[in-house]
């Protein structure tokens, strides 16, 4: 034993063989099931449609909250979803389109929802503040900026996208 | 490491007699097919356990897709067959697997039968392996409704005819199995799916374990 | 032996005074050389499960499992049938002997006489005998049942067309697309006099007629089919003048655009 230590005995030989058939009938048995399981992890994220959601007249300096309605596939369940935005057109009369998520957990925001702050978004949950252009107030609960749609103007009316996580920590 | 990691465990929970028992045993040369090839006819029962070890498995991963629920089970059964990766080979394990667990068991209950392995000392494991059977197939008669297809649903429906013939409790049986009197529906599949994935497997277990003890503590029958 | 009641224990605990551990069968009575179950035998197994494995993937792969249409039980034409594995029990209860006054026999007592003498067969089987020939009975009946079960199932199988069977079932989404009906139409006043009948009020079909929306024909084609038929649909079943006739494939053509566009 001592000079053939090298050597691998018959029984070690054999547990190794064992090891490797069982590896193998496991990974046949379960690779399939596995890539079954993560599939939605995998799955390329449908890239985002944009939708017709107000005439670009509407938009004005002051936001507003405009809402549309999108066919939501979930798999085999098809159902209408509406979505909503906060949008206004900034001083370099740019449109912006806020999402009104709030980025500290998820309540929705309002456009001068609080009396004392009527030039900011307002979250009512934990009294999260944002100013006109998203970005959260310092010294509120949230801790980053509200989230940006992407937009195309085309012929006069306004689409939107996905919303864009701007990130960030002010 | 792992030998460490298993001693850590050993010196706390005492395993290896645990350990031993299941693989530390002698295996007779009757039953050994390198040695008599006609002793393939042993391998059957592993392989209906194989088989078994196969269903559960494509089963947990189909649930993650699967709802029980006439207007969905289908859809997402077409879904998943149709979208998800591999599905296809999923619900195709499965189903085939349902075929073939049948065969292997019928096929170990001809090899146990006819080499009259069941006499004393073995009686009690030869009926709880006929239980076994039973139990898969109700797993099978179970499984059948669950994608809600045509098939599934006219084969329950004559199922439940059948049910019914039954004298005296015939009605209260269907009834039970059925949710509902009369409509063969959303309360069908729902209790179909509880009955396939928690009754029928926990039961399955139960067998399964009391038919392996016995098998340790009785060995195998001795050659003919 | 102390066993069951007779039983003593080490102190209060659950091991037995003459506790051995669990000692494995000794099989040195039996001929030939035994083998460590832990690795040489189960590495045999291991070897027949992979060859299995490979062999049972190949046969998920080649034959998809199948899925027939989304159960629907208005479907009078649909010819239910159980898994293969109780096709016997099915066959069986066709038989006058076992169907009609006889039901009980046939699902109940017949069935139930051979599982149950499947389920006691070591009590009904006591002989010491092992060896099939030495005990004829046994073998016998269970030979019989055997060759019963696969008749059966032959019986059953056989009289199925099983590919026209798939072939009518296959899976097909059902539609969402519920399509306007425009019930002021001419054209459907005249599909009410001759079509509606089997093709439904809203063109969905029925038992007896497929469904009229999403065919490609055009007006033409449907003028044709209303007067001479196609298929399992009889000819002459269309009531009515050459003009609402054309009002009629009009009517057709027109909502399966409409449902094209959505």
């Amino acid at each position: 034993m001592s000079e053939k230590k090298q050597q691998v005995s018959r029984r070690q030989f054999l547990n190794y063989t064992l090891t490797g058939v069982g590896g193998f009938m496991a990974a046949g048995m379960l690779a399939p099931m596995v890539r079954f399981a993560i599939d939605p992890v995998l799955q390329a994220s449908s890239g985002g449609d944009m939708h017709a959601v107000v005439d670009v007249s509407e938009i004005t300096t002051e936001p507003q909250r405009f809402d549309w309605t999108i066919e939501q596939v979930d798999a085999w369940y098809t159902s209408d979803v509406t979505h909503s935005a906060w949008v206004y057109k900034d001083d370099n009369d740019e449109i912006v389109a806020l999402s009104p998520t709030c980025k500290h957990l998820g309540c929705a925001v309002n456009w001068a929802g609080d009396p004392d702050h009527p030039d900011q978004f307002f979250c009512p949950c934990h009294e999260g503040r944002y100013y006109k252009d998203g970005v959260n107030v310092p010294n509120t609960p949230p801790n980053a900026a509200l989230d940006l749609f992407e937009f195309e103007v085309r012929e006069g009316t306004l689409y939107l996208g996905n919303a864009i996580e701007r990130g960030g920590d002010n | 490491m792992l030998q460490k990691v298993y001693d850590w465990i050993d010196e706390r929970v005492d395993i290896t007699p645990l350990w031993r028992d299941i693989a530390d045993h002698e295996v007779p040369e009757h039953v050994n097919p390198a040695h008599h090839f006609s002793a393939f006819v042993y391998c059957f029962g592993g392989l209906t356990f194989f088989v078994t070890v196969i269903q559960i498995l494509s089963g947990m991963f189909l649930t993650m897709y699967y709802v029980p629920d006439i207007e969905n089970a289908w859809r997402s059964v077409y879904y998943l067959q149709t979208e998800v990766a591999h599905g296809q080979i999923v619900r195709g394990m499965h189903h085939w697997g349902a075929s073939v667990v049948i065969v292997m068991l019928f096929l170990h209950t001809l090899r146990v039968f006819f080499q009259g392995a069941y006499k004393k000392p073995r009686e009690l494991n030869w009926m709880v392996g006929v239980l076994i059977f039973f139990v898969m197939l109700a797993l099978g008669l179970t499984g059948y409704l669950l994608p809600w297809d045509n098939k599934a649903y006219f084969a329950t429906v004559v199922t439940l005819e059948i049910a019914e013939g039954v004298p005296v409790i015939g009605e209260m049986a269907k009834t039970l199995l059925n949710g509902d009197p009369n409509i063969v529906g959303a309360q069908t599949l729902a209790r179909f799916f509880a009955i396939h994935v928690f009754f029928l497997p926990a039961a399955l277990f139960a067998l399964m374990a009391i038919h392996f003890i016995m098998i340790r503590k009785q060995g195998i029958s001795g050659p003919l | 032996m102390k066993r069951g009641k007779g039983m003593t224990f080490v102190g209060d605990s659950r091991i037995p005074s003459d506790k051995k551990k669990f000692i494995p069968k000794d099989y040195s009575e039996y001929p030939g050389r035994t083998e460590a179950f832990w690795p040489n035998f189960l590495l045999k197994e291991w070897l027949v499960g992979a060859v299995f494995l490979v062999g049972f993937l190949c046969l998920t792969i080649a034959h998809p499992a199948p899925l027939e249409k989304m159960a629907d039980p208005t479907d009078t034409a649909y010819l239910p049938l159980p898994d293969w594995y109780f096709l016997f029990l099915y066959q069986l209860l066709k038989y006058k002997f076992a169907s009609g006054p006889f039901f009980v026999l046939g699902a109940m007592v017949i069935p139930g006489l051979a599982f149950g003498a499947l389920f006691l067969a070591p009590f009904l089987d006591r002989g010491k005998e092992r060896r099939p020939h030495k005990r004829p009975i046994s073998t016998g009946l269970m030979l019989l049942g055997f060759i019963g079960v696969f008749w059966l199932t032959y019986e059953a199988a056989a009289h199925v067309d099983w590919e026209a069977k798939a072939e009518n079932n296959k899976p097909v989404l059902p539609e969402e697309t519920s399509v306007e009906i425009d019930t002021e139409d001419p054209g459907y006043a005249v599909y009410e006099n001759s079509c509606l009948q089997c093709h439904g009020g809203e063109l969905e079909g029925g038992a007896a007629a497929p469904t009229l929306v999403g065919i490609e024909y055009s007006v033409d084609e449907i003028k044709d089919i209303a007067v001479n038929g196609i298929n399992t649909m009889p000819a002459d079943q269309f009531q009515g003048s050459d003009e609402e006739l054309q009002q009629l494939a009009e009517f057709i053509v027109s909502v399966n655009e409409q449902a094209a566009e959505e």
